[in-house]
């Protein structure tokens, strides 16, 4: 179907559940189903920018303090093509570039510390279980305001946070034990890694090229992915448990998580077509009572 | 094996204290300039402070 053809009619007033949710469809489909090769480009391009900063702060041709900014950006870049990998959007199973959805996986999630496998088994437990204070992978992310958030994103970074023990649960719940040992191994290898660096005399770059963007951009991640767009994280149907709203940063200062009730209701559209699935949906959506902001 | 596994999952505040925050202070230290007291050198003085709070990581679970 063209994808400027609308398929939403003005008055839904009358129309029954089932109506509602094939014209749904209609429109998520009609968004879905192509390779979103931006995010596989997003995903490498950013890969290779931030390798790139390593050898090029330690031979002096980029400032440190330059590099830093650099860094902080891809950290936070990373999650979204990991994420459409997590959600088989690059290639489902079967399909012939089912490969490269693997492959943009894997090469991206290392940066933020996790196995792409946890990432995607933990994901797609919240999916199923959003807002659920049991259940929710992410439930710890709720807060009353921003900047709760930010400190509750932080807190939950500690070594003895309960959002550890629910990604644990998580993962013993699907049956993947298998992947606790493998985050044992990727967090052991980013301190050694850390730790390499360091007693050979790079303590500051290592700190200004990982581990601080990768704490900036996780706490930026879990407030933009996490707690906006679930705010304020009570609510547990299909078509309230996630919001729109108008974020002050704008869609791409937000990661375009402005329409995440799109992706929670069709997490098969990649991410850069959900805008538009949005606004042609946006009146079903009204006429489902989901939680609309002023966009 | 698996209690190894365990024994390494639960010094990682320890582990990243004295292999990645214990050798940054004393860099940071040095590129500030600051000196350590009481004749200290700055490496020493990283191990004081940044094993300490290794320590107090991994007793109450959480670095602040």
């Amino acid at each position: 179907m063209n994808a400027q053809t609308q398929v939403t009619p003005t008055d839904l007033s009358q129309l029954s559940n089932a109506e509602l949710r094939r014209m749904e469809l209609k429109i998520a489909r009609k968004y879905s189903g192509d390779v979103p090769w931006i995010a596989v480009i997003w995903a490498f391009g950013n890969l290779a920018v931030w390798l790139s900063l390593w050898p090029l702060v330690f031979m002096d041709i980029l400032p440190l303090w330059v590099a830093f900014p650099i860094a902080t950006i891809n950290l936070a870049l990373v999650y979204l093509p990991t994420h459409e990998a997590q959600h088989d959007i690059i290639a489902r199973p079967g399909t012939k570039l089912r490969w490269l959805n693997e492959l943009v996986g894997h090469a991206t999630s290392w940066m933020l510390l996790f196995p792409f496998q946890v990432l995607r088994v933990t994901h797609l437990d919240h999916h199923r279980h959003t807002n659920d204070p049991e259940l929710d992978v992410d439930i710890t992310s709720s807060a009353k305001g921003p900047w709760q958030a930010i400190w509750n994103a932080i807190q939950g970074r500690q070594p003895k946070a309960k959002r550890n023990m629910d990604y644990l649960a998580s993962l013993a719940r699907n049956g993947r034990e298998d992947l606790i040992v493998l985050s044992l191994f990727y967090r052991v290898g980013f301190i050694a890694i850390l730790g390499a660096f360091a007693w050979n005399g790079f303590a500051l770059e290592a700190l200004l090229l990982w581990w601080l963007p990768y704490q900036i951009a996780i706490t930026y991640i879990v407030f933009f992915l996490s707690w906006a767009p679930h705010h304020p994280g009570s609510h547990q149907t299909r078509y309230t448990n996630t919001r729109s709203w108008k974020s002050a940063v704008g869609n791409i200062g937000s990661m375009g998580m402005q329409f995440h009730i799109v992706h929670h209701l069709h997490p098969y559209i990649p991410l850069h077509l959900t805008p538009a699935a949005y606004h042609e949906m946006r009146p079903i959506l009204e006429a489902r009572g989901c939680r609309l902001g002023d966009i | 094996m698996e209690r190894a596994l365990k024994l390494v999952a639960g010094s990682l505040p320890l582990i990243f204290a004295f292999a990645f925050l214990v050798p940054l202070m004393d860099q940071v230290m040095r590129v500030a300039g600051i000196t350590a007291p009481l004749g200290l050198s700055s490496l020493t003085l990283a191990l004081i402070i940044g094993g300490a709070w290794g320590l107090f990581a991994q007793v109450t679970g959480r670095w602040i």
